[in-house]
């Protein structure tokens, strides 16, 4: 099981290297070890995470890719649905069969045919358009849907700390 | 002789009960019944003598016989001939009834004699009343037509379905079943869209043009690497459908036991190609996959067969393999509320799957769960613990000891004794010992009007939870009549058979105690007028009955044997009064009678 692992992280390290979609690097923090991951990620353009560069952490367990691998920013992210701890919650992520929060399909959750570049490429347009209805991040949450502009500032003001600005 | 002249004699009463004493005369004979019946159970158990004995053996034996048949299929049926006429009649039936029911006693306290005669009789009127019953077979207001179907007559019906469609669009059966689960098993829509449009449909259900020639199997091909797996290795056995998305059999397989067992699909199980519409068919599955697993999959298949059609529902109760067809439409259920009751005795409404509860209607239901799981302790909580100042009405609880209290919304100042304003009580405090300061009256009878309404709840919901509680407690109860059967066969010498009137009774129990307490949920969103009295008259007349049966049950077991006959008596009572109620609860929601407080969705 374990080799089945390594190999394909090894492979889809080798294709995000070779072939990287725009404004996502990752790959193994210690190439020892293929079950960590660090991930960057850029803030989507014409959101108020533009400018902004979020590290990631993505942890791999160890019968992926039949289980789906954990993710957690490493900075500050002020977002609906990533956890105050940095942990994102979007569906992708959450393990297939049954459902904990009874309003996702099927299709929309972790499946062996996925990849760490779907992951990063959903998450990241997760960060451009929140999803309020299940928010891991309930003040968040609020204020996106309820006093946008000053959500806004909050998230530049953060972007523009985490750059040392 | 006899035989005329005693139903002669019960046939003169009935028009006598017609007038207003009838009402009346059903309240004094369960007095003098029961007197009588103690005064029976007192010679049966404190001095036995042989002729009480054979009497009470004697005539319990013949009766039961009498009174199964009275009790269960003739209540009903006699009722079934009171059908077109109005409330009146109704009245009378049930006092004539009574009377019978008083003369059945009578008859086992007094005709010790020519008992055996006089039981015969009463065989002889229930006969009487089957026949007359035939004439007029038709179903009460309250019940639906239905047919339960095991998962045999379920699988006959799809393979019967497939087979006719398969002929007329020349498709194999496999095929044809994919499109039939498409089209949601709508036969004529599915066969006409596929006429317009074969290439679409085909498409749409996920079925390829070119399905019947050149059928996938499991192959090793050279220079193949699983994309879910990275494994390369040659000789790799690998499976693709049409679509020619290709993995190893191994992935494949995690896949297909993943969506089968996990995720309980079947029907429209995708290729796991990424994007790829096209459904996994019977064939694929059973090349690829262990026979328990093929099982479970044909099993799921069953499922969205009852699940697609609206007409089907699977028995909620646990463990239950049956379906149940009923003709009702969703649309209807504000008319109706068709109880439906599975092979294995479970009742459930067929509108929404829930226990049993007439006479409610679905949507009422669903408001009255969602307003009790909200509500009911949040209100009884503010009634016991707060008040509401008097001038804005904003509720507050008392958390200090001083009773000057200051409204935090409107500043307003008054005694939380009296509800007066407190500059009334001047300086010195304690001058609210004063009764009836004219501020403080009225603004009192103010806030029991704000409280009307959550006492109103209140008053509905303690009575609905207190079926509910009771009933389980019959419940608990019922669990102990088996034991307490037994007993009673080796205590009093009497058969199996003669004391099932226990477990009659526990039975009507239950299920009177589950009408109640929908009766219950029902009344709080009536609005008030003649029919609602009429409605609540029902409603107590059925709970009396209940009580007294109730209270009956929990009697010792050497009395047990003594009451039986009024126990079986107060049972068909019981049964009667609420087929009466769910009747006339059901033939006024038909036909628009009730007003409602709420929109009936």
């Amino acid at each position: 099981m374990n080799s089945v692992a390594s190999k394909r992280l090894f492979q889809e390290y080798k294709h995000l290297t070779t072939d990287p979609p725009d404004g996502i690097t990752a790959g193994p923090v210690n190439e020892d070890d293929l079950f960590v991951w660090e991930a960057m990620i850029q803030g989507p353009e014409g959101t108020p995470y533009e400018g902004g560069v979020f590290p990631a952490e993505l942890k791999f367990p160890k019968d992926y890719p039949l289980m789906p691998p954990t993710m957690k920013f490493l900075g500050d992210i002020w977002h609906p649905n990533v956890y105050p701890n940095g942990v994102v919650c979007i569906s992708i992520l959450h393990p297939p069969g049954d459902d904990p929060n009874h309003y996702e399909q099927a299709s929309e959750r972790w499946s062996p045919i996925q990849s760490v570049e779907k992951i990063l490429i959903s998450v990241m347009s997760m960060i451009a358009e929140p999803n309020d209805e299940s928010p891991a991040n309930v003040d968040a949450a609020r204020m996106w849907r309820e006093r946008r502009q000053e959500f806004e500032k909050r998230v530049r003001a953060d972007v523009r700390r985490s750059l040392g600005l | 002789m006899r035989q005329s002249l005693f139903a002669g004699r019960w046939r003169i009463r009935l028009p006598s009960s017609l007038d207003g004493a009838a009402l009346r005369v059903t309240k004094t004979p369960p007095v003098t019944r029961k007197r009588k019946l103690d005064t029976a159970s007192l010679s049966a158990t404190s001095q036995p003598p042989p002729e009480p004995k054979r009497k009470a053996s004697k005539t319990t034996h013949k009766d039961s016989i009498a009174q199964v048949e009275a009790a269960l299929p003739a209540t009903p049926q006699t009722l079934t001939s009171d059908k077109g006429m109005d409330s009146d009649d109704d009245f009378a039936s049930v006092a004539s009834s009574m009377e019978l029911g008083e003369e059945l006693s009578s008859s086992v306290d007094f005709g010790a004699e020519d008992s055996d005669v006089e039981l015969e009789d009463y065989q002889d009127d229930d006969s009487a009343f089957e026949t007359h019953a035939k004439q007029k077979p038709k179903r009460k207001a309250f019940e639906v037509e239905y047919k339960v179907y095991s998962p045999q007559d379920i699988q006959d019906q799809q393979d019967k379905q497939v087979a006719e469609v398969a002929a007329l669009l020349e498709q194999p059966t496999e095929q044809t079943a994919i499109l039939l689960r498409f089209g949601r098993w709508n036969k004529e829509r599915l066969i006409e869209q596929y006429m317009d449009n074969q290439e679409e449909v085909l498409d749409k259900a996920g079925l390829g043009q070119n399905m019947s020639s050149n059928p996938p199997r499991i192959e090793a091909i050279d220079g193949f690497m699983c994309d879910i797996c990275c494994e390369d290795t040659p000789g790799l056995q690998s499976y693709a459908m049409n679509c020619g998305h290709r993995f190893c059999v191994d992935c494949y397989r995690q896949y297909l036991a993943q969506k089968v067992r996990e995720e309980g699909e079947a029907a429209r199980i995708k290729c796991p190609g990424d994007g790829c519409n096209k459904i996994i068919d019977v064939k694929s599955l059973d090349l690829l996959v262990t026979s328990d697993l093929t099982d479970r999959y044909h099993e799921l298949l069953m499922r969205t067969y009852v699940d697609d059609k609206e007409s089907l529902k699977w028995c909620p109760a646990p463990n239950c393999v049956y379906a149940v067809e009923c003709g009702v439409k969703k649309r209807e259920l504000a008319k109706i509320v068709p109880t439906v009751q599975c092979e294995c005795k479970h009742s459930f409404c067929f509108g929404c799957t829930q226990a049993d509860h007439q006479p409610c209607p679905c949507s009422l239901v669903k408001r009255w769960m969602k307003k009790c799981e909200d509500d009911s302790e949040t209100a009884n909580w503010i009634s016991a613990n707060t008040k509401e100042c008097p001038k804005c009405h904003s509720t507050i609880e008392k958390n200090g000891g001083c009773n000057h209290m200051t409204c935090r919304k409107c500043r307003n100042e008054f005694c939380w004794m009296c509800m007066g304003m407190w500059s009334e009580h001047g300086t010195s405090w304690y001058n609210c010992n004063r009764f009836e300061e004219k501020s403080g009256s009225e603004a009192r009878t103010e806030q029991a009007k704000s409280r009307q309404s959550l006492e109103r709840y209140l008053h509905y919901y303690n009575r609905f939870a207190n079926h509910e509680q009771s009933a389980k407690l019959d419940k608990d109860i019922f669990h102990k009549t088996e034991k307490k059967m037994t007993l009673l066969q080796s205590s009093s010498g009497m058969s199996w058979i003669e004391v099932q009137f226990l477990e009659a009774a526990s039975q009507a129990l239950q299920q009177c105690r589950q009408t109640l307490k929908w009766t219950y949920a029902f009344a709080y969103y009536l609005a008030r007028n003649s029919q609602t009295e009429m409605f609540e008259d029902n409603q107590k007349d059925l709970e009396m009955a209940v009580e007294n049966l109730s209270e009956m049950f929990e009697k010792s077991t050497d009395q047990l044997a003594g009451l039986k006959v009024d126990m079986l008596d107060k049972t068909s009572y019981c049964m009667r009064r609420r087929v009466i109620l769910l009747d006339d609860t059901a033939k006024k929601l038909k036909e628009d009678v009730w007003e409602f407080n709420v929109e009936l969705a």
